[in-house]
Parts: structure tokens; C-alpha cells; sequence
């Protein structure tokens, strides 16, 4: 039984093996990888200081999230794998219902 | 048979990372740490969390879930480890209690240092380094009450700008003649000691503390000029010590931090070191240092767990830490040193400027308020240590990553 408050994605890991989690509430979506053992560094601690959260999720999901923050820009964008349309940093995203049953594929390390 | 087993002494950033990073390791792990409850982040103690109302501690995120730890089938104890027998691969737990190891990570994390001097230990004397501490410090700081924080290095500073912030009456007492002096150059600290003035903090530099006054709780601060500076609340902001104590009486290699090498391990093979706690000395690479940063803490953990574990060790990781206070970033990548070139791309008067450091031609560090693009792309030219075109670093209309000498064409 799904609860409203429940949210699952789906996440797709580095070597490309994926794997359903549960997403509590009040939980960053880098937090959820995070206790989920994915691998995603976040040594900002979720501060929009490092990028190493970075995921990409489908360009809907992206635009229903809204408008990332100046900060979250600059570092995307400075990324080697940036995706406009898709890239987010995860301790930038709060869970909504929009996520439920959503793809979050860990962005590639950066070199 | 007997099992395998590391322990690791400390649940904070290094230790935490480190247990991760053993999820894969076959035998046992076990964590102890002398604070209970769950593990958590530090930074946001002194920046966010000091400025939220509320109550108890609820809003400091842990740095795992607890479940994760079961879930990882990784042990924790709640204990303070008080001797390591390295003959016999035990650790002594307060209380009567030991714990073999097979290998043993040591990371203790550092203390911050006390003022030792009259009064230090009056109420009303605040030190910020735990969970407890945030929480007493925040209930501490009201509006309208005199704060005086000792020392302007980036706690220090944190403090002052949420105390400014809340409405309190905030006075930074500082040994050197400017901001920050330890760990940027002259043109950032000039501009953070302008941003928190601006805010109404009060600097006074090369103010040496000599005392603190007050009938059981703190009343004035004073220097050794015979000023005086009444508080209701006292911050010490004056630097951590390496917690060492443990592995010297163990005797391990100890000079101001446990000495480790490149793979984080110590004098003795089996025992290995990361985080605040440690000094890292590398002869062949000319390194000797120590550093207290998560980034640092991480990068240690990893390798010890990697050496641990057999693998490969990962790619050095250029040292990089962040600071926020008034709402503006300050990012720094790679260790700068005083006699650097100094090379300013921006202007401060915009709220964002990147202050580079060329050593040899090449940018060996840099600092960032507010540009987080010119750090990312700035920290991977620290990583190659590449050639610097300064004019070109210095014009904003061009890309810090593209600032690079044009190749030379060989002629024959
Ligand atoms: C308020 C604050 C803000 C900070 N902000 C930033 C920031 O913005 N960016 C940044 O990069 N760094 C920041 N730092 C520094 C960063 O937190 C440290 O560099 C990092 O925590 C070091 O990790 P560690 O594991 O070595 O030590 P810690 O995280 O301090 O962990 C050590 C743990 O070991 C335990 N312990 C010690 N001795 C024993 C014993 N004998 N037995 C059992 N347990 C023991 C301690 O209780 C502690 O839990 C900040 C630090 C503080 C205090
Ligand atoms: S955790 Fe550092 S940017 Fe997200």
C-alpha cells in the first residue's frame, strides 16, 4: 500500500544498476542516496558548495522543480557533464510528490 | 576462526566516511565514539543553525542515518576510548570494556583550544565544536545581548555574523590586524572585515585577551592594553588542538597530529589515522601538514579504507574549504602561501571576486566570494598545476578555464 506521503524513485547508479528507494520526508534527495549507499560524495553536506551530488532526471521533472538557485547553476554548469535539461544537484531537491516513481541517474565523476 | 575486525575510534566526518567506505570489507566494523546519539555535520553548527529559532536539535542533519548503520551491519559503541594496546590489537573502552582489532582507524577528530587565561572557564565562556555546544550557544545568543568572540578566523566569524544577525551587540577581538589572516590575503580579509562591519560588528585588532572578568558568570573582557569590553556572552574562536594524546601514549608517531602517510597509515602498520587529528607527512612529495576540513577528513578516510581494503588509492583531491557568513560565499581551493603572486579577477566592490595565487606561472590556489564557477573550473587547474596566462586570468569576460598560455608551436 502507497501512502500519499510516500514517495519512491527509482535510482540508477554509476555502473548503471538500479534500484527502487524510499524517499522519507523532510529528506534532501541528496540525503536519500546518501542513506541508500549511492555513491555521491556531498562533502558540502548538502550547502551548494561541492557538485559532487549531482543527478540528471527527466527534463518534466526538471521543470516542474522550478527555477535551481544562482549557485546551483554556477557549479552545474561548470560541470563536464552539465545537462541543461537534466542536471540537478540532488541537496538542492526536496522531496515532492512530483518525484514519485521518478528516474535519478548519478552523474558521472567528475574527472 | 577468528573474524576480522576494524574499529574505528570517532563517528565524525572522517570515521563515518571511513566506515562507508569499508561497507564492502568482509569482517567486522565497529564504530565507538564518546558522544551518543546519532553522528551529524559540523559546519552548519556554526552558520545556519545558530540564526534558527526553535527548539532542542532537531535541525542538524546527521551525517548517516542511524539505520544505515544497521542496515551496513556496521557497529556502533557509545564509549570513550581511553588506551590502545598495540600488541595485543585491543583498545580500552572507559568503563572496563575492550575490543580486539585486526586494524585500527583512528580518528579523533581535534579540540578546540581554551582560553587559559583568568575567568576562561566563567559561564557565559562559549567554545563551538559539538552538537551541545551549538545548542547552548544558540540559546545564548539573544537580541540585544553584548557578544564578544575571540578571534576572527572562520569560526569566529561565523559566529559574529549570525550574533549580528539576531540583533546582538558584537565585538570581535582579534591578535592579528585583520581577518581571516591564517588562511586568506590581505584584499579577502579587507573585504569580509568590511561586510561584517557593515553589519554592525565591531573589529578591534591586535587585541591580546588577558582576562575575563565577572562574579560566577562572565561580566567584561580584557586586553592586555587595559581595555575592557563588557559581555554577556564570550566566544573563544582561537583554533582547534589535534586530538593526539591516545595514539602518543600508544607510541605512534605523534608531532602536533598523528603522523600518517599518504594512505593515512601511522608508524605502525596496522593502525591508521585521518581527519583533524592527524598530520600528513609525505618527504618525497615535500608534504607536511595539517588540515581540518571535511574535504581533508574524507580524502583520508578513503585512502585508509582503501589500504585497509586492498584497492587502489584514489586521485589526490586539491584541499578546499568553504566559509559562509553574511550570506557570502567564500570558497578556497588548494594551499596558498604569503609570498604567492596575487592576481584579482573581478572587483570586490561587485560582491564577487576571485583572488588567484601563481606560484611558478602556475595557479597553486585560489580564493572565491561569491563565484562558485571560478572555483570549480579554478580547483581543476590547481589539480593539473597548469600554466597561468595572468592577463587573461585577470579579465572576467574570459573564462578562468580558458586563462591557459596558448600552446607553443615547436618549430624544428
Ligand atoms: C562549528 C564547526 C564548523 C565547521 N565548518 C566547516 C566548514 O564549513 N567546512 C569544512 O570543511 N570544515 C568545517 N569544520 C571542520 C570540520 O568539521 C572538521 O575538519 C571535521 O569534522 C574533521 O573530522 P574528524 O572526523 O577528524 O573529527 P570530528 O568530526 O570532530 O570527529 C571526531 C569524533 O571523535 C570523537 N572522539 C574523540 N576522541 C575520542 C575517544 N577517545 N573515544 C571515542 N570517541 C572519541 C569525538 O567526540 C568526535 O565525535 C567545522 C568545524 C566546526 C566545529
Ligand atoms: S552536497 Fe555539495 S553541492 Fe550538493
Amino acid at each position: 500500500m502507497t501512502t500519499a506521503t510516500q514517495t519512491v524513485i527509482n535510482v540508477v547508479d554509476r555502473d548503471g544498476a538500479s534500484r527502487s528507494v524510499e524517499w522519507e520526508p523532510g529528506q534532501t534527495l541528496m540525503e536519500t542516496l546518501r542513506d541508500n549507499d549511492f555513491e555521491v560524495l556531498a562533502s558540502c553536506g548538502g550547502t551548494a558548495s561541492c557538485a559532487t551530488c549531482h543527478v540528471f532526471l527527466d527534463k518534466s521533472i526538471v521543470d516542474e522543480l522550478g527555477e535551481r538557485s544562482e549557485d546551483e547553476l554556477e557549479l552545474l554548469e561548470e560541470s563536464e557533464h552539465y545537462d541543461a535539461n537534466r542536471s540537478r544537484l540532488s541537496c538542492q531537491v526536496d522531496a515532492r510528490e512530483a518525484l514519485d516513481g521518478a528516474t535519478v541517474t548519478v552523474a558521472p565523476e567528475e574527472d | 576462526m577468528l573474524e576480522d575486525v576494524v574499529v574505528i575510534v570517532g563517528a565524525g566526518h572522517a570515521g563515518v566516511h571511513a566506515a562507508v567506505r569499508l561497507a564492502a570489507w568482509p569482517g567486522r566494523v565497529v564504530v565507538i565514539d564518546e558522544q551518543s546519539g546519532e553522528t551529524y555535520e559540523r559546519p552548519p553548527l556554526s552558520k545556519d543553525f545558530l540564526k534558527a529559532e526553535g527548539q532542542g536539535d532537531a535541525s542538524i542533519p546527521p551525517l548517516r542515518k542511524e539505520q544505515f548503520f544497521a542496515d551496513k551491519s556496521i557497529e556502533r559503541v557509545h564509549g570513550r576510548v581511553e588506551s590502545i594496546d598495540r600488541r595485543a590489537h585491543l583498545v580500552h573502552i572507559a568503563g572496563g570494556r575492550s575490543i580486539a582489532y585486526t586494524k585500527l582507524i583512528l580518528a579523533p577528530g581535534s579540540a578546540p583550544r581554551a582560553l587559559r587565561i583568568p575567568g576562561g572557564s566563567l559561564t557565559g565562556v562559549h567554545l563551538l565544536k559539538t552538537r551541545d555546544d551549538a545548542v547552548a550557544l544558540r540559546d545564548a545568543l539573544r537580541p540585544g545581548r553584548r557578544v564578544v568572540i575571540v578571534g576572527a578566523g572562520y569560526i569566529g566569524l561565523e559566529v559574529a555574523a549570525a550574533a549580528a544577525v539576531i540583533g546582538c551587540e558584537t565585538t570581535v577581538l582579534e591578535y592579528a590586524d585583520r581577518v581571516m589572516s591564517r588562511v586568506t590575503s590581505h584584499p579577502v580579509s579587507a573585504f569580509f572585515e568590511r561586510l561584517h562591519t557593515e553589519h554592525g560588528t565591531r573589529f578591534v585588532f591586535g587585541a591580546e585577551v588577558t582576562a575575563i572578568s565577572g562574579d560566577g558568570h562572565v561580566e567584561s573582557v580584557m586586553t592586555a592594553d587595559g581595555s575592557s569590553y563588557p559581555a554577556d556572552v564570550v566566544v573563544a574562536g582561537i583554533g582547534v588542538v589535534p586530538n593526539h594524546h591516545l595514539a602518543e601514549a600508544a607510541g605512534l608517531d605523534v608531532r602536533d597530529g598523528i603522523i600518517v602517510d599518504a594512505d593515512s597509515r601511522t608508524s605502525d602498520p596496522d593502525v591508521y589515522a585521518c581527519g583533524d587529528a592527524t598530520r600528513l607527512v609525505d618527504a618525497e612529495a615535500g608534504v607536511d601538514r595539517r588540515l581540518e576540513s571535511i574535504q581533508s577528513a574524507q580524502a583520508q578516510a578513503t585512502n585508509a579504507a582503501n589500504s585497509i581494503m586492498g584497492s587502489a588509492r584514489g586521485k589526490d583531491e586539491v584541499p578546499w574549504f568553504w566559509t559562509i557568513q553574511h550570506g557570502v560565499r567564500l570558497q578556497t581551493a588548494g594551499l596558498r602561501r604569503p609570498d604567492d603572486q596575487i592576481v584579482l579577477r573581478g572587483r570586490f566592490a561587485d560582491g564577487r571576486c576571485t583572488v588567484l595565487y601563481v606560484r611558478d606561472g602556475r595557479l597553486a590556489a585560489l580564493d572565491t566570494v561569491g563565484s562558485l564557477s571560478d572555483f570549480t573550473a579554478g580547483k581543476k587547474l590547481i589539480a593539473r598545476a597548469t600554466p597561468i596566462d595572468v592577463d587573461a586570468a585577470a579579465d572576467v569576460s574570459i573564462k578562468l578555464g580558458e586563462a591557459i598560455p596558448a600552446p607553443q608551436t615547436s618549430t624544428l
